[in-house]
């Protein structure tokens, strides 16, 4: 394994970007006169620093989707704290699209939701087709994109708006492998520019890239 | 592009959305007013002739807008939730999504409507567009609140079909007195009355107003909760 670079000592020297400590989530299961519960993290805690790209890997089952719903808010956590900042990029795992619109109607809702005015959403949104290299199907509906061209235009839409803080589930699921290089170098120049990225997957081969990588195990995060 | 429009269309693009919008309302009230009769006969009810096909009209506007307002909740919950997470908030995403279904059940219940005038004479024909498209705006209400409740097609579908089922069985003219939970009651009593020429009285219209405004605040409601963190 190659070594994790460190870190900048610009970034070293800011405050962290994203900061999770002691979250613990657990679930419920089975029927009400049976119920368990079933803790996933018991106290995970991590942090990412402007201008970090920081990995969390784990087994599958591990808890690392949990962890990024609860950071990013589509989940309630049962303790602990995060500090994220107002601009948040988030790549879930399944992209969560609307099947019979189209992916230029998809850029239109995220820029109203990101509150982009029209000419820094064109401009962005051209930037990221001409990135990701799909600027071909901008007419065309989800349903009829192929699954690695669903996932470009998931991560398009973490992006669009140029976020301080980009959380990435499992981000290259799909993609062929120049499109996965193309990733890895989108990433690190968005690193380079401050973004803090922090990066989810059960396989990470990439880890000279990264500044720092944490294991999710037993519900915590250990870093490696 | 507005939102409303973008969620409206994404319905409108869905393979036959439109062509049942309108052929299911134009067709239950064709083939289903001579089948309320007979229920209503078996139940001990007097539901028959002219009220009978006018109930029909409105029973055919809820079924559709039910379905529809199911759907359209529990298919784009997960996009929906990942958009008001992107800043636009729950509560404009929810208003967006129930405005878009609304649009849409205005067609089905114009299309119930429109069956209806020509099946028969109707007698009071603005008080049975009205009472039509509040029974659309009821069941719309229904089908939302259960879509964002329950993802799952079949089990969803099958609870707006049974509220459905209950409601129509419990309403007026197909039993005794109907219960105080069949919500379209005074829907389908302005209904019936409107096509056998009785105009309905003050009182009527204004719980009719304060029952379909009540479903879609829940609706709403409901919605917005849904969209937030889960527990």
């Amino acid at each position: 394994m190659t070594a994790p670079i460190a870190s900048s000592a610009t970034a070293a020297a800011t405050a962290p970007v994203l900061a999770v400590h002691g979250v613990a989530k657990a679930f419920s299961s089975g029927p009400p006169w049976h119920r368990r519960r079933v803790a996933v993290l018991r106290g995970a805690s991590l942090e990412v620093l402007p201008g970090e790209l920081v990995g969390l890997v784990g087994e599958n089952g591990s808890g690392k989707s949990t962890l990024m719903q609860v950071i990013v808010g589509l989940l309630a956590r049962d303790g602990g704290s995060v500090s994220r900042p107002g601009r948040l990029g988030y790549c879930p795992q399944q992209p969560l699209l609307w099947e019979k619109l189209t992916v230029a109607e998809h850029f239109d809702l995220f820029a109203q939701a990101y509150r982009l005015d029209d000419q820094r959403a064109a401009a962005s949104r051209d930037g990221l087709l001409d990135e990701l290299r799909f600027g071909r199907y901008l007419g065309y509906r989800v349903e009829e994109l192929s699954g690695g061209t669903r996932q470009k235009l998931n991560l398009a839409l973490a992006l669009l708006h140029e976020p301080q803080l980009l959380l990435l589930d499992e981000p290259y699921a799909g993609f062929d492998w120049e499109t996965y290089l193309r990733f890895w170098e989108m990433a690190e120049r968005r690193r380079a520019d401050g973004m803090g990225i922090l990066i989810v997957s059960h396989l990470l081969a990439e880890h000279e890239r990264l500044t720092r990588i944490y294991e999710l195990r037993d519900g915590r995060c250990v870093a490696l | 592009m507005s939102r409303t429009v973008a969620f409206a269309r994404e319905q409108l693009r869905a393979p036959f959305t439109l062509a049942l919008l309108i052929a299911i309302p134009a067709l239950f009230v064709v083939s289903a007013a001579g089948v309320l009769s007979e229920f209503a006969g078996a139940l001990g009810g007097s539901l028959a002739g002219d009220a009978s096909v006018a109930l029909s009209a409105g029973w055919a506007a809820a079924f559709i807008s039910g379905a529809l307002g199911f759907f359209q909740a529990a298919s784009s919950r997960d996009a929906d939730r990942r958009l008001a997470l992107a800043g636009l908030g729950p509560v404009r995403v929810a208003a967006s999504r129930i405005v878009a279904s609304v649009l849409l059940s205005v067609v089905a219940a114009a299309a119930a409507f429109a069956a209806l005038e020509l099946r028969i004479d109707v007698a009071h024909p603005l008080h049975a567009a009205v009472a039509v498209l509040a029974f659309a705006l009821l069941y719309l209400a229904i089908g939302v609140l259960v879509g964002s409740v329950i993802r799952a097609p079949l089990e969803g579908s099958l609870l707006v079909v049974f509220v459905f089922l209950l409601d129509a069985f419990a309403g007026p003219g197909m039993s005794g007195s109907p219960p105080a939970w069949a919500v379209s009651q005074k829907a389908a009593d302005i209904l019936i009355d409107a096509g056998t020429g009785i105009g309905s009285p003050t009182g009527d219209w204004v719980r009719l107003a304060i029952v379909t405004a009540g479903a879609l605040a829940a609706a709403f409601c409901v919605f917005v909760a849904a969209a937030r963190s889960r527990a």
